[in-house]
C-alpha cells in the first residue's frame, strides 16, 4: 500500500491505496463519479481530469504519480452553484446528449480556455482530439467551447462571475 | 490491473540500482502512458515500477556547448512549447504534435516514446535525421550511443532491463538544419503512424547541391531506419522534384512494411514514396528559403 | 396552462382540436371520466404543421446534471456489500467444452461466487430465435462467448479469479466467411440447424424480362464490414435480490421490458418477481437492445447473497456485444439509355455471426430498402442471414439500411457514369413520388425525396462549376 495526498478541487484528501490504483479509480472511490471510465487505455478521454492544470487521462496516471499534486474534476467546475461558462454553453447548445463523454470534454476544454479563451475552432478541435463523443457529434460541442471562451475573454479570463 | 510494487527514485544512480536489484522484473516509468497499457494487455508483467518522473537530471531542454540537450523526461507538450526547440529543431515539435492527443502529450515523454521502441513511434525520425546521440545510464556508468544504434527491434532497445535513458542530444552542427517531418495516420488526431518520415539536408550555397541528406523512416521495418541509399542519391543529384521522387522510390525499396488491418504493405510502399518526396521537398524549401520555408 | 398552449398552437388544426379536448376535460372538473357535451372533434393531422415544438430551442432536461457530473450512470452507483463480476471468455471461435474447473477460483480469498453455463436454469435467449446461451455450456460459438463468471469483493480479484478458471476445449472447425458458411458441406455451427437461418424474398414483376429489354445491365458485388457501436459507456448492470427472493436489476439496457422477459425466461422465475430499473444510458445505438450479462449477475448475486455489479471492459464490448452486420451484396440493374431503372436483382448475404440476435429484423429491413428510394417495377430480392463463428451482429442504427444504401447508391453512380448522365438527374428520374408503391406494395405518403435532393444540391452547389 502507498499513501497518497492529493488536493482535489481545492480540498486536501489522503488515501492508502494499492500501487496499481489509477487516479481515475481513486477519484471514483472517493465518490467523485463525474469522471468516467470509457476505455481504460487512454483513447476515449472520458476520464480526463486536470493534474496541476494539465489535462490527463485518469486511467493512465497512477495514484502514486499524483501524490502531492492538485487535481481538478468536473465536480469542481461550478462554484457555489454558479455554473462555469462552459457548463452554461454546453447546456445552451445541447452539447451533452447521453452526457457520458461530457465531464472529460469539459475538462479538456477548461485546460484550453484557461490558457487561451480566444482559441479558434481549429485550436479547439486539436484540444479535444483526445475526447471521443458518440451521440452528440462534435459541432455543438465545439460551438459551445467557442462561446464559453468568448464569454471568458469578455470577463478577462475569469470563469465564474 | 495486476498488482505491482511502486517506488519513486530521486536520482539516476538510485533508479539504476533499484532496477539492477530487481532485474528483470522492475521497469522504469515516467509518463506511464505506454507502460500501463502494456501491463493491462499482459505484454509486460513487472513486479515493480520505478517512477523516475521526479529525477531532476532527466528533465530540461537546454543549449550546451555540444548542442541541444533534451532530458528524457521532456514531455511532448514541453517539446511543442519550447522556444529552444522552435528555434533549433522545429520539426521535432511537429512530430510531437502528432503523438496521441493533448492528454497523452501532457504526460508522455519523448524519452519514453523512444524507449517504447514500437516501430511506428513518432519521436525517432526527426532525431535520427539530425544524427542525435543518446546518453544511457547503467551499472557501468554513462555511455553515449547514436540514436540509430539504439533500437534493436520491435519493443527492444540496447537498454535492456536495468539501464535508463538520460537524455538526447542534437549535435551543434545540426542545429537549424533544414528538417521536415511527415506522417500519415488513419485519422488526424490520436492515430498511430502508418508511415512517418523525417528528412533533413543542407544546401551548399556555392553549388546548390544538397549535402548530408538524411531520411529516417518509421513504421516501415521492425525499427526506425535510415534510407541510406536514398540519402546518398539526393546528395549525388541535382535537387528537385525529380530527384526527390526517385529518392522516394529508392527509400521504398529499403523498407519492409507490414500487411495488417490498418493498411496493406503495397499501400504503405506508396505512402513511403509520397511522404519521402514531400519531406525532402519541404526540407529543401526550408534550406533555400523557398515559399514553404519557415 | 391552456392559454399557453393556445399561444403556441394558434394556427394548427390538430392543436386546436387538442385544445377543445382539454377544455372538455376542464369542464369535467376532476371527475373520473370526462363528460363530453359534443362528440370529440375529428383530429386531422397536417404534415409538418402538427408539432409546434419543432424548430424551437428547448434545453434538454438532463443537460445540467450531465454537465456538473451529477448524473449517475450504472458504474456510478454502489449498493452496500456490492461485489464485482468478471466473465471468463472463450479462447476458441468454435469448440466443444470438455470441462470447466472453477475450484481454484472458488478457493481464492475474496471470491464470493462462481457460476458456469450449467447454473443457468434456461440457458438460451434471443429476440427471434433463442439460440444464444447466457454462458456457453456444451460448445462455444465464437471468441466472445462467456463460459464462466466470478463475483468477488474487488474487480481486481475477480479478474485474477477468472484467469484461474481452467477450461478444456476440443476445437472444432470454424467458419468465418458467410459465403463458405452457406455451402452445404460447411460445418454446421448450430448443428443440426442449417447455417442459413433466415431468408427473405421479394418478387415483383419480371426481372429477367426487364434485363432483356434494358439498354444497359450492370452487375457488381458490394461488401461492408463489421462495425461495433462503441458507446462510450460500456454495457453495465447491477443485480440485487431482496429477502423475499425478488430480483432488481439496474441496467443500461434500452429495452427494459424485453430484458425483464428474458430474465424471467432464463432464470425460470415468474416475471412479477423481477424489476428492471432503467437508468441513464451512456450511448446505445442499438447495441444495448438485448440482455448480456444481466442473468449472470442475477445468478452470482443469488449465490453470493450480495448485490453484484458487472461492467464490460472495452475488450468485452468488441468481442462480446452485438455489432452491425457485414453484408455481401450482389446487385444487377437494368436501365434504359435515358437512365430509367427497368429491373433490379439483389442478393444479400448478412453475416450474422454466432447468433441470430436482431438479424431477422435487420435483414427484413435491408431487403425492403434494397431497391433504394427508386421506382423499380421489376424486382427480385433474395436475402439470407448466415451463422459464422464470429461476434454476433444485431441491431445498430438503421437495421440493415446503411449497408444496402451503400450498394444501391454506389450502383446509381456507376450507372450514371456509364450513361454519362448527371448523378443527380438519374436519381431525380427514378426517385419515388407521392403515392409511389414501395417494393412490398406500401403506398408511400409524404414523399419528399426529390425535394430533399434538389434542396441539398442547391445548398452544396452541385451545379456550380468544379463540381
Amino acid at each position: 500500500m502507498i499513501e497518497v495526498n492529493i488536493t482535489v478541487n481545492g480540498e486536501a484528501r489522503t488515501a492508502e491505496v494499492p500501487p496499481e490504483t489509477t487516479l481515475l479509480t481513486l477519484l471514483r472511490d472517493w465518490g467523485l463519479t463525474g469522471t468516467k471510465l470509457g476505455c481504460d487505455e487512454g483513447d476515449c478521454g472520458a476520464c480526463t481530469v486536470l493534474l496541476d492544470g494539465m489535462s490527463v487521462n485518469g486511467c493512465l496516471v497512477l495514484a502514486g504519480r499524483a501524490n502531492g499534486c492538485s487535481v481538478s474534476t468536473v465536480e469542481g467546475l461550478s462554484v457555489d452553484g454558479r455554473l462555469h461558462p462552459l457548463q452554461e454553453a454546453f447546456e445552451q447548445h445541447a452539447s451533452l446528449q447521453c452526457g457520458f463523454c461530457g465531464p472529460g470534454i469539459l475538462m479538456s476544454a477548461k485546460e484550453l480556455l484557461d490558457a487561451n479563451p480566444s482559441a479558434s475552432k481549429s485550436e479547439i478541435r486539436i484540444a479535444l482530439s483526445g475526447n471521443l463523443c458518440r451521440c452528440t457529434g462534435y459541432v455543438k460541442i465545439i460551438d459551445a467551447v467557442a462561446e464559453a471562451g468568448a464569454k471568458m475573454a469578455a470577463h478577462g479570463g475569469q470563469s465564474n462571475g | 490491473m495486476q498488482p505491482f510494487d511502486y517506488v519513486a527514485a530521486d536520482s539516476v544512480e538510485k533508479a539504476v540500482k533499484i532496477l539492477i536489484d530487481n532485474s528483470p522484473s522492475a521497469r522504469p516509468v515516467a509518463g506511464a502512458t505506454d507502460v500501463l497499457n502494456d501491463i493491462r494487455r499482459g505484454l509486460v508483467e513487472p513486479r515493480m515500477l520505478v517512477d523516475i518522473s521526479g529525477i531532476a537530471e532527466l528533465q530540461g531542454i537546454e543549449i550546451t556547448d555540444r548542442g541541444l540537450r533534451i532530458g528524457s523526461l521532456a514531455t511532448h507538450t514541453e517539446i511543442i512549447k519550447s522556444p529552444l526547440i522552435k528555434e533549433h529543431a522545429p520539426a521535432l515539435a511537429d512530430a510531437s504534435l502528432t503523438v496521441g492527443a493533448v492528454q497523452t502529450r501532457n504526460m508522455g515523454t519523448l524519452g519514453g516514446n523512444l524507449v517504447s521502441a514500437v516501430p511506428s513511434l513518432d519521436g525517432a525520425p526527426v532525431l535520427m535525421a539530425l544524427d542525435a546521440l543518446v546518453t544511457i545510464a547503467g551499472s557501468a556508468g554513462r555511455e553515449e550511443v547514436a540514436l540509430r544504434d539504439f533500437f534493436l527491434g520491435p519493443r527492444q532497445t540496447v537498454l535492456g532491463t536495468d539501464r535508463i535513458l538520460v537524455d538526447m542530444l542534437i549535435p551543434k552542427a545540426n542545429l537549424g538544419k533544414a528538417t521536415s517531418f511527415a506522417k500519415f495516420g488513419l485519422r488526424k488526431g490520436q492515430a498511430l503512424a502508418l508511415i512517418n518520415v523525417a528528412a533533413s539536408l543542407h544546401v551548399d550555397a556555392a553549388t546548390g547541391r544538397a549535402a548530408q541528406t538524411r531520411i529516417a523512416l518509421g513504421a516501415v521495418a521492425p525499427k526506425p531506419i535510415h534510407a541510406s541509399e536514398a540519402e546518398a542519391f539526393v546528395d549525388a543529384n541535382a535537387p528537385g522534384e525529380e530527384t526527390f521522387s526517385e529518392a522516394g522510390r529508392i527509400a521504398a525499396t529499403q523498407a519492409s512494411p507490414i500487411d495488417d488491418f490498418r493498411a496493406s504493405a503495397a499501400y504503405r510502399i506508396e505512402l513511403i514514396q509520397v511522404l519521402t518526396r514531400r519531406a525532402l521537398s519541404e526540407a529543401y524549401s526550408q534550406a533555400t528559403g523557398g515559399p514553404e520555408g519557415r | 396552462m391552456v392559454e399557453k398552449v393556445k399561444e403556441a398552437t394558434r394556427d394548427t388544426v390538430l392543436e386546436t382540436a387538442t385544445l377543445e379536448a382539454l377544455k372538455d376535460i376542464d369542464v369535467a372538473g376532476g371527475g373520473a371520466v370526462a363528460r363530453r357535451k359534443a362528440p370529440p372533434p375529428v383530429l386531422k393531422p397536417e404534415a409538418r404543421r402538427q408539432t409546434p415544438s419543432v424548430g424551437q430551442r428547448v434545453p434538454r432536461p438532463d443537460s445540467r446534471p450531465h454537465g456538473t457530473g451529477e448524473t449517475l450512470y450504472i458504474d456510478d452507483m454502489t449498493l452496500p456489500g456490492m461485489l464485482f463480476a468478471k466473465v471468463k471468455r472463450s479462447e476458441h471461435a468454435h469448440a466443444r467444452i470438455v470441462s470447466v474447473d472453477t475450484s481454484e477460483a472458488e478457493a481464492m480469498a475474496g471470491v464470493m461466487a462462481v457460476v458456469t453455463g450449467h447454473d443457468v436454469p434456461v440457458n438460451s435467449f434471443g429476440p427471434s430465435y433463442q439460440d444464444q446461451p447466457i454462458l456457453a455450456d456444451t460448445k462455444v460459438f465464437h471468441m466472445g462467448d462467456g463460459v464462466a463468471a466470478v463475483a468477488a469483493i474487488s474487480e481486481q480479484i475477480a479478474e485474477q479469479a477468472v484467469e484461474r478458471i481452467k477450461v478444456v476445449y476440443e476445437p472444432l472447425p470454424a467458419v468465418f466467411d458467410p459465403l463458405e458458411a452457406m455451402d452445404e458441406n460447411a460445418p454446421k455451427i448450430h448443428d443440426p440447424a442449417p447455417n442459413i437461418y433466415t431468408r427473405k424474398v421479394i418478387k415483383k414483376g419480371d426481372v429477367e424480362q426487364a434485363f432483356a429489354e434494358a439498354d444497359l445491365v450492370l452487375e457488381k458485388r458490394f461488401s461492408t464490414q463489421m462495425v461495433e457501436h462503441v458507446p462510450i459507456e460500456p454495457h453495465a448492470a447491477i443485480a440485487s435480490w431482496d429477502s423475499s427472493e425478488r430480483l432488481t436489476v439496474w441496467s443500461a439496457l434500452g429495452r427494459v421490458t424485453l430484458g425483464r422477459a428474458d430474465l424471467a425466461r432464463t432464470l425460470d422465475l415468474p416475471i412479477n418477481r423481477i424489476r428492471v430499473q432503467s437508468t441513464f444510458v451512456g450511448g446505445n445505438f442499438g447495441g444495448k437492445n438485448e440482455i448480456t450479462m444481466e442473468p449472470v449477475l442475477a445468478l452470482l448475486a443469488r449465490k453470493a447473497r450480495r448485490p453484484v455489479k458487472g461492467i464490460y471492459t472495452r475488450h468485452d464490448e468488441f468481442v462480446s456485444s452485438t455489432t452491425r452486420h457485414p453484408f455481401i451484396m450482389d446487385y444487377k440493374t437494368g436501365v434504359t439509355k435515358a437512365g430509367r431503372i427497368l429491373g433490379r436483382k439483389v442478393r444479400l448475404v448478412a453475416d450474422g455471426g454466432a447468433y441470430c440476435s436482431w438479424s431477422e429484423t435487420a435483414l427484413g429491413k435491408a431487403a425492403i430498402l434494397s431497391a433504394g428510394p427508386y421506382v423499380v417495377d421489376n424486382l427480385h430480392v433474395d436475402a439470407y442471414a448466415v451463422y459464422t463463428n464470429k461476434t454476433m451482429a444485431g441491431a445498430m442504427r438503421g437495421f440493415g439500411a446503411p449497408q444496402v444504401c451503400f450498394a444501391y447508391e454506389s450502383q446509381m453512380d456507376d450507372i450514371a457514369r456509364e450513361l454519362a448522365i448527371d448523378p443527380l438527374e438519374i436519381r431525380l428520374l427514378n426517385a419515388f413520388d407521392e403515392g409511389s408503391p414501395s417494393p412490398t406494395g406500401q403506398v408511400l405518403e409524404s414523399v419528399v425525396v426529390k425535394n430533399s435532393l434538389l434542396t441539398a444540391a442547391d445548398r452544396f452547389g452541385w451545379k456550380e462549376p468544379g463540381q
